[in-house]
């Protein structure tokens, strides 16, 4: 479905080339759980951004269905994002000026019904605070709307980026778990530096300065 | 899966309840959540003041040009009486005006409705920016009449002044300008402004929106110098008045008799204020430049604060372009309703100034004044073009990841 080919990403720091991620090749399967574990610093948020079409590669080819992203418009690239994929990253970015129902319909601009959002709330245990403003919710129910936002619409991939990074653990284990139930028949790309959080993983790969660890 | 604590199952539950079976009023409260307006009503604390800074900028234009303005307005109000008639006087040499009388009555291009012979005498009336010179017309009684029914006159308060007594009849307007009541003295001795040998009554009151004043031409020609007749020469027909005017001004042109004829004030006044008007369009340009770019940094500055919120919605998935027309219709929503409010808040003014400052004084003041309001409609575009071209460069190079890795925020 999505797969990377010798993807590199690179950008200028103080006039020499670095490499966020390198000669990267991978394939993200339908109704996978695909865990890229690396410790800070190794480019997995990097690889992440590249699959989503968040990034384009600087050199290499990200293919969605053997379509090349790096030869999509940047618009055209959106609306890959707002139809076929979820995301959930570090921090639960939510719009403080909407209720957590509003901030999960915001990720369906074409299906405004509340019915089903209210349901993904529900079933993430926070039907009872769906008119709750974010700054009425703990870190953990903001994630989860965050997730629920992610979820809505039913996206093929769900990318998550360290969902788990401001949580503790017991709280992140459980975003996890739930972005694992209830992703359907969609993947789920999850970055992460903590191998506990990749137990329902169905493949991990690792990632060390920017590079597949085949180890 | 253990989702819910048993407490808060409860709760849900109960809510779930609450909300069978239809759900409409869950529904209900439900605003589209990137709606503009949604935006903007939940956040008043940032709307408010953007649109209290608009409301204020066109308040301050079109208050400045509607005072402005209400200075030839107060022209063309206290002297349109001479729009009924064309005013001539021989200058100087009495013996003239039977032969202008005749030249005109004969040659005249309308047909004419009455000729009154007159005195004139000055008087003071008070403006906004100070004395302005006005005059008591000397008249017989039934001249008075006739004056009195042409200047649209619709009844009078007392009674007409007695021929050769010291006694005035005045306009309702002139009333109030010089707080005058029946009884009270309009001209006396002791007055330089308002000067008589004996102390002349009113008398009378008209009740009409022109602004006049007359005492019996036998009195004038009694006490005042010099001993000289004018006339006043009124077409048939009032829409043809103005035809009459422009033909005698033509007529006596580089002659002995000075013609005072309605058109000439208003293009003496149009003239007199032509540079005022100049200087005032560089203040009022300069003013709308500075009120834009105050606008512009402001919304700015508002618009950073949401760089969070554009890089979360760019990263899920939504266009520039998408982000681009919502910053847009928020701007024209505040902007639109911040011109409104401040047109509708310039008019709520004038109208307070008018009745408590203006009226009582009969200055006269538009609150209607379109131009004043048109003076506007510069700024919200202004300040459309710089907030839109503010964001639209802001979002050229804006890179979302840079937001959702906090790198930006």
């Amino acid at each position: 479905m999505i797969r990377a080919c010798s993807a590199s990403l690179a950008y200028a720091d103080q006039g020499r080339q670095v490499f966020a991620c390198s000669e990267i090749d991978i394939d993200v399967r339908e109704n996978e759980f695909l865990g890229i574990l690396g410790p800070s610093g190794s480019g997995k948020s990097s690889l992440l951004y590249l699959l989503s079409g968040l990034k384009i590669p600087t050199s290499g080819q990200i293919l969605y269905d053997g379509s090349d992203l790096s030869t999509l418009s940047d618009d055209a690239r959106s609306r890959l994002r707002i139809t076929q994929f979820g995301f959930v990253f570090q921090q639960p970015y939510l719009l403080g000026y909407l209720t957590a129902l509003e901030n999960v319909l915001v990720s369906t601009p074409n299906d405004q019904d509340p019915d089903s959002a209210i349901e993904i709330l529900d079933r993430l245990g926070l039907g009872h605070k769906t008119h709750r403003h974010p700054h009425e919710l703990s870190g953990g129910e903001r994630q989860r709307v965050c997730v629920a936002r992610a979820l809505r619409g039913s996206p093929r991939v769900i990318f998550a980026d360290e969902p788990t990074a401001a949580l503790d653990h017991k709280n992140g284990l459980a975003v996890v778990q739930l972005l694992n139930r209830l992703r359907g028949a969609g993947s789920l790309v999850m970055v992460t530096h903590d191998p506990t959080m990749l137990e329902e993983a169905d493949r991990i790969v690792k990632l060390a300065d920017g590079k597949l660890d085949l180890a | 899966m253990k989702s819910l604590s048993d407490t808060e199952e409860k709760e849900a539950a109960k809510l779930r309840q609450r909300r069978s079976p239809s759900g409409s009023r869950m529904k209900k409260r439900i605003l589209r959540p990137l709606a503009p307006t949604t935006y903007l009503l939940r956040n008043l604390s940032k709307t408010i003041p953007l649109t209290a800074v608009i409301v204020l900028a066109v308040t301050l234009v079109s208050g400045i040009i509607a005072m402005i303005d209400s200075i030839p307005y107060s022209i063309r109000t206290v002297y349109r009486y001479a729009k009924e008639d064309i005013g001539i006087t021989p200058r100087g040499d009495p013996s003239l005006l039977p032969g202008l009388v005749k030249d005109i009555k004969d040659h005249s291009p309308v047909p004419i409705g009455r000729v009154i012979v007159c005195r004139a005498t000055s008087s003071i009336v008070r403006s906004i920016v100070g004395k302005w010179p006005f005059i008591m017309l000397g008249l017989t009684q039934e001249d008075m009449r006739y004056y009195t029914a042409r200047q649209h006159t619709t009844s009078v308060l007392g009674r007409y002044p007695t021929p050769g007594k010291p006694e005035a009849l005045v306009s309702r307007p002139v009333a109030k300008n010089m707080g005058l009541k029946i009884g009270s003295v309009v001209l006396k001795p002791d007055d330089i402004d308002n000067y008589s040998p004996f102390p002349v009554k009113v008398v009378g009151i008209a009740e009409t929106d022109r602004w006049f004043m007359m005492d019996p031409i036998e009195y004038q020609r009694e006490n005042y110098f010099p001993p000289i007749d004018d006339a006043m020469i009124f077409a048939k027909d009032s829409a043809e008045q103005d035809r009459l005017d422009h033909w005698a001004v033509k007529r006596f042109k580089g002659q002995r008799p000075l013609v005072f004829a309605y058109f000439e004030i208003e293009k003496n006044t149009r003239e007199m204020f032509a540079t005022l008007y100049m200087i005032l369009n560089v203040v009022i340009a300069a003013l709308a430049l500075v009120i834009t770019f105050m606008m512009g940094m402001l919304m700015n500055i508002y618009q950073s604060q949401r760089l969070v919120e554009f890089g979360l919605l760019q990263a899920i998935g939504y266009t520039k372009k998408q982000l681009l027309r919502r910053v847009l219709m928020e701007s024209v929503g505040v902007i639109f309703i911040g011109w409104v409010v401040g047109l509708a808040f310039t008019f709520g003014l004038l109208r307070l100034a008018n009745v408590v400052l203006m009226e009582p004084k009969a200055y006269a003041l538009d609150v209607f004044d379109r131009q004043a309001y048109a003076y506007t409609i510069p700024i919200p575009m202004a300040i459309l073009i710089v907030a839109v071209a503010t964001v639209f460069l802001r979002f050229r190079k804006f890179d979302p990841v840079g937001v959702v890795e906090r790198r930006l925020v």
